[in-house]
């Protein structure tokens, strides 16, 4: 592997395209210095406003983690790693992190299922077959919280839709999302609603990378449907299984919009999840510096388990 | 050519720092030598907003030296712009930081308020003795006033006419245990008999142990929840609720009102802001006083919004004017007639006019019975979203009160400081 990358690296000598010579300030050397300005000036507005609002706060996150830091306080008193260790011991944490493990281990799971027996289903160019995937795809487009709000509502026990049709049905009408047990399958259940569709066009685009050959030559062979998919699909689209679980399981352990509109976290925090945590420790009880600490065990964990999931597919190996 | 290409960068370079750079500019207020410019935010957004759209109004066109500029927005935003705002001193010079009156407390410990010194007697002083007494005490922190109710009023009970007399029931309930009788029996047929909610709601179920003679915390701030009292308290409602499924579970605010507004429950207890939308939603309404309680006296909680000066304003002297025109006898009557709610002043409760309005009337007629929610008490916000919305929540889901007071208990006593 690593000789594959000096093999193939050209080396400075090669790509000037001259033997540099040995005097220091050539004229040929300074025309070519001076346009290296630009393509730092041509960065500097992105670069500027990615320090400002993105790297500074990372930094400045850190920063307060080791802090008991609240917003509006007269002293900020350093505690060191008091956070990390308050963080081990508080109960709600635990729960949260319980809710988001749940949360993305169904989602992402029900995701690569779905999305890979709608995108086997729905690869083909026809018409109908590309209204349906459309169809599926539209939730993709909408704004969380917009479906967050308008499922919270189809859903309402006593005025929503789904309530409505299960009276006409003689069924009786079920506490969707203030029953302890079902608020946070039925948070599941909107969130791969939403997603199946993004799921989808990322399997189709790998399926429709994988060399026409290799079918045909299962087929020489003999192999069934099941055994194609299984021995020649499935092992082509690794990078796409890789990189489609890996974006749903950061998408997931991120959660935080759909429960905040649908359940704000309740009832009885059965759908508290670690952003809503985070959330409601940093900007509605201003405790900065604990919801820091949380958020970066957070990227730690996301860390972890995108390290994990990179061995498990073995994306190192040569394909 | 290579001149200008130069220039061309030099000026992606500046505008990219400019740009950056504009994100934290911070505006200074005009210095011309016009009319002093007040910045007021609440968030006012029901039906008593344009009362209040209605004094500052009132307020410009009779102060030509003084413009107060109002922005609503809903609490949630008001509660998370405010802190910051006026720590680095570009928030607004007066603001209803939120409908929790314990707010008050954080601000003062940042010293985020001006005292308040404009009081006395006539119209261009503060009223104090002549405002709610509970609320003074309330926003008074070693002797200084830091703010002045933004509104006050009293919980009621909301009835559904039509759906009590289909039940039989000629009269709405006048001690809690006929509530607790009046609730099982409207209790059929796809309609609940009350609609409470536990969450992110005015406080419905400190009202119910009230009248059952409990409390949340003692006059230390230590929780009394697992007291035989306390415990006793919320047995009969956990009950009602939990076994004979009186009302749904685990509602908040909102859906506790859309189901009453719906006509799927008889009774709910409620402000005089959900009075408009209930009669527009054809709800055949009735408005009585809350029941009795197990004592044979009467109580409810008594709701208020503070209202309070930035410590950095310019204009300390303008912005007390305001309060001072805000809580007047005359603007106050004004408020009350035009949006049916109650004055923040007591001595308009015998105005003749105000008690011929029977809404307005049942409302302030329960001012002497009413307590404030967890007044003063440390972390209060805490005290409500961790411990008592999580013991009603498990009582009404079936967990013993026991185990859930017992925990309550322990939660509570851990933000408020308590140690006993």
């Amino acid at each position: 592997m690593t000789s594959e990358i000096t093999g193939t690296a050209p080396s400075r000598v090669t790509r000037g395209g001259a033997v540099p010579p040995a005097s220091a300030e050539s004229p040929a050397r300074r025309r070519r210095r001076r346009p290296r300005i630009a393509p730092w000036l041509f960065m500097a507005p992105s670069a500027i406003i990615l320090g400002v609002f993105v790297l500074f706060p990372i930094v400045r996150s850190l920063y307060y983690s080791f802090f008991d830091w609240t917003v509006g306080a007269s002293t900020q008193p350093f505690v060191g790693f008091g956070n990390y260790i308050k963080l081990f011991h508080d109960s709600q944490f635990w729960n949260a992190l319980r809710v988001t493990l749940e949360y993305t281990v169904v989602s992402v799971v029900l995701l690569l299922v779905l999305g890979f027996i709608t995108a086997l289903l729905l690869q083909g160019e026809s018409l109908a077959n590309r209204i349906v995937r459309s169809v599926f795809f539209f939730p993709t487009i909408v704004s969380l919280v917009t479906i967050g709000m308008v499922w919270k509502f189809l859903l309402d026990p006593s005025i929503g839709l789904v309530d409505g049709l299960a009276a006409t049905l003689g069924l009786p009408s079920v506490a969707w999302l203030t029953s302890v047990h079902l608020a946070l399958p039925t948070v599941i259940f909107v969130g791969v609603w939403k997603s199946t569709g993004f799921a989808m066009i990322l399997f189709i685009a790998g399926l429709k990378g994988v060399p026409q050959e290799r079918y045909e030559a299962s087929n020489l062979d003999g192999a069934g449907r099941w055994q194609t998919i299984w021995s020649i699909t499935l092992p082509s689209i690794r990078p796409t299984l890789l990189f489609t679980s890996l974006i749903l399981t950061i998408q997931s352990f991120q959660v935080f919009d759909l429960v905040y509109v649908m359940t704000g976290g309740g009832p009885l925090y059965a759908t508290d999840s670690l952003v809503n945590l985070l959330y409601r420790d940093g900007f509605v009880n201003f405790q900065t510096g604990y919801a820091s600490a949380i958020s970066w065990v957070l990227f730690a964990i996301i860390m972890i388990i995108s390290l994990l999931q990179l061995r498990l597919f073995r994306y190192n190996d040569v394909d | 050519m290579k001149k200008s290409r130069t220039a061309a960068l030099a000026v992606v370079g500046a505008m990219s720092v400019a740009l950056a750079l504009s994100g934290c500019s911070s505006s200074s207020g005009s210095t011309s030598s016009g009319p002093v410019t007040l910045q007021l935010w609440t968030g006012f957004t029901g039906g008593d907003r344009p009362g209040y759209a209605q004094i500052v109004k009132d307020f410009n066109a009779s102060h030509k030296d003084v413009q107060v500029k109002l922005t609503v927005e809903s609490w949630d935003t008001i509660t998370q712009k405010l802190p910051s705002a006026w720590l680095t001193g570009s928030g607004p010079d007066i603001a209803a930081p939120s409908s929790d009156p314990n707010a008050i407390a954080d601000y003062v410990k940042t010293n985020s308020l001006l005292p308040i010194t404009n009081t006395g007697s006539g119209d261009s002083k503060i009223n104090t003795s002549d405002l709610i007494k509970s609320t003074i005490d309330e926003y008074t922190y070693n002797g200084k006033l830091y703010a002045v109710p933004a509104n006050y009023t009293t919980l009621s009970l909301y009835y559904n006419k039509k759906l009590f007399a289909a039940a039989g029931i000629t009269n709405p309930p006048t001690t809690v245990a006929e509530m607790a009788t009046d609730a099982q029996k409207l209790t059929k047929g796809g309609v609940y008999g009350i609609s409470l909610a536990d969450n992110a709601t005015i406080q419905m179920w400190p009202v119910l142990q009230w009248l059952e003679g409990g409390d949340i915390v003692n006059s230390n701030n230590c929780s009394v929840v697992q007291t035989a009292a306390g415990q006793k308290s919320l047995e009969t409602w956990a009950n009602l609720v939990a076994k004979d499924k009186v009302s749904p579970v685990g509602q908040t605010g909102a859906q506790a009102d859309s189901l009453f507004s719906a006509g799927k429950a008889a009774m709910e207890i409620n402000g005089p802001w959900a009075a408009p939308g209930y009669k527009s939603a054809g709800i055949d309404l009735g408005i009585a006083t809350i029941p009795t309680g197990v004592d044979g006296k009467s109580v409810t909680l008594g709701s208020t919004a503070p209202l309070a000066i930035s410590a950095k304003t310019k204009y300390p002297k303008q912005a007390q004017e305001f309060l001072a025109y805000y809580t007047s006898k005359a603007v106050q009557k004004k408020f009350s007639l035009t949006t049916g709610f109650p004055s923040v002043r007591t001595d308009l409760n015998d105005d003749p006019q105000i008690k011929a309005d029977p809404t307005i009337s049942t409302f302030s007629s329960q001012e002497a019975d009413a307590r404030l929610y967890l007044p003063k008490v440390p972390n209060a916000t805490k005290v409500d979203t961790d411990g008592e919305t999580t013991l009603i929540g498990q009582i009404t889901r079936g967990t013993s009160i026991a185990t859930a007071t017992k925990a309550a208990q322990s939660t509570i006593n851990g933000l408020t400081g308590c140690s006993q």
